[in-house]
């Protein structure tokens, strides 16, 4: 029988396989005893199956597990950044964009009345956001805050002699009471770094620092 | 302790954080997941697939719950991870004809008649759906439902695919 007509060739695994039903297999059985090129092709597709179920596993040539390793610790690490990204970053960056704009924008008007020096630091952040604000808003982080507030206090550091003794520690008592604000609210955030209520609550504190800084370093002004 | 209860104790340590006791199972079971993912998806992709699979594993560890011993689970996740990059390759990828040997990953310095071809060798260039059978049949020893399963195909259809592998691979017995 030739190959294109011989269909019992293309049953010839499942023979092997014992997948043929019993009616099935003794009529190929009985094909066999006169097909030649069957029977051949019968005993090769058994080398086959045999040669599979023999092959060794070769190990990788280099060791995969520094890479794994690797991998591991940044998913994590990418998780957890996740986490405190999703909702705290937009939020405090779009404060913190406007109140850099604003509140460096005024510690440089206030600034640039007692010294170039002091004034170098923000003058550069205040012209920044005026032209880049999506520029800085991609960057900003709460340390732009800090940066803002440093500035502010540095101002109200060289200005204090001009402010009576009263209102001094008036503005450094609420100072206190804003920073353990803060304190508390890292604190809390560290441990729940997503929680959005906690995130706008440090943002909303610290503006309350920057607007009584802000408002202490206007007084020096005058 | 037999393999398998360590693994069970490295994969709770594994599933609380413990990295050193996953590579302890990384070190068990690599070479085996190593050599599914030649077979399936060729040498020049392996390294890369071993490593995918076990990252998923990591990360799905806390879902193993010892039903199965951690080797037949670890063989799912990488055979899900193997099919995955099957599947992404292919929109890159033009599609090997059906009929012809499939040349993906082969490498360029091997370029070895058919006759005295090495078996491995053979099994890579095999079309890659028959080559998914075969190896998952009689390399690995799932059932045609089971690879119907994974492959998303009729156990019909993996049949036949596994007599195609099988017919193709007889050139090579020389
Ligand atoms: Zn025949």
């Amino acid at each position: 029988m030739s190959d294109s007509t011989d269909t019992w060739r293309d049953r010839l695994s499942d023979y092997l396989d014992g997948a043929l039903e019993d009616s099935e297999r003794s009529e190929l059985e009985e094909h066999l005893e006169g097909c030649e090129e069957c029977r051949e092709t019968l005993v090769e597709l058994r080398q086959v199956v045999a040669r599979a179920g023999s092959l060794v596993d070769a190990p990788p040539a280099r060791d995969l597990w520094p890479g794994i390793a690797y991998r591991i610790r940044e998913t994590e690490e990418g998780e957890r950044r996740g986490k405190s990204f999703t909702f705290s970053v937009p939020q405090l960056a779009a404060a913190a964009v406007t109140l850099v704009a604003l509140s460096s924008g005024i510690a440089w008007q206030i600034a640039s009345g007692f010294s170039a020096r002091q004034a170098e630091p923000a003058v550069s952040v205040a012209q920044a956001p005026a032209q880049t604000g999506l520029l800085l808003a991609s960057r900003i982080a709460s340390h732009d805050y800090e940066s803002a507030i440093a500035q502010l206090e540095r101002v109200l550091d060289v200005g204090r002699e001009r402010l009576d003794t009263a209102t001094v520690r008036k503005v450094e008592e609420k100072l206190a009471l804003i920073d353990r604000a803060i304190d508390e609210a890292r604190q809390a955030l560290s441990a729940d770094p997503s929680n959005a209520y906690l995130n706008q609550y440090l943002a909303g504190t610290m503006r309350r620092k920057l607007d009584l800084l802000r408002r202490t370093a206007a007084l020096t002004e005058l | 302790m037999p393999d398998t209860d360590l693994d069970f104790q490295d994969a709770a340590l594994a599933a609380e954080g413990d990295s050193g006791a996953f590579e302890r199972l990384y070190r068990r079971h690599v070479t085996r997941i190593y050599g599914l993912a030649r077979r399936m998806a060729g040498p020049d992709d392996a390294d890369e697939l071993t490593q995918d699979a076990f990252v998923r594993a990591w990360q799905k560890i806390a879902q193993f719950r010892g039903e199965a011993a951690f080797g037949s689970w670890l063989y799912r996740v990488a055979i899900s991870v193997i099919l995955g990059h099957r599947r992404r390759l292919a929109i890159h990828r033009e599609r090997t004809a059906p009929e012809e040997w499939n040349r993906e990953g082969q490498p360029s310095h091997e370029r070895s008649s058919e006759i005295g071809m090495d078996f491995e060798t053979a099994i890579e260039r095999l079309p890659a759906r028959a080559r998914h059978v075969f190896v998952l049949h009689d390399v690995e020893g799932y059932k045609h439902h089971e690879i119907g399963r994974m492959l998303k195909i009729t156990a019909g259809t993996s049949k036949s695919q596994l007599h195609r592998a099988r017919m193709l691979l007889r050139a090579t017995l020389a």
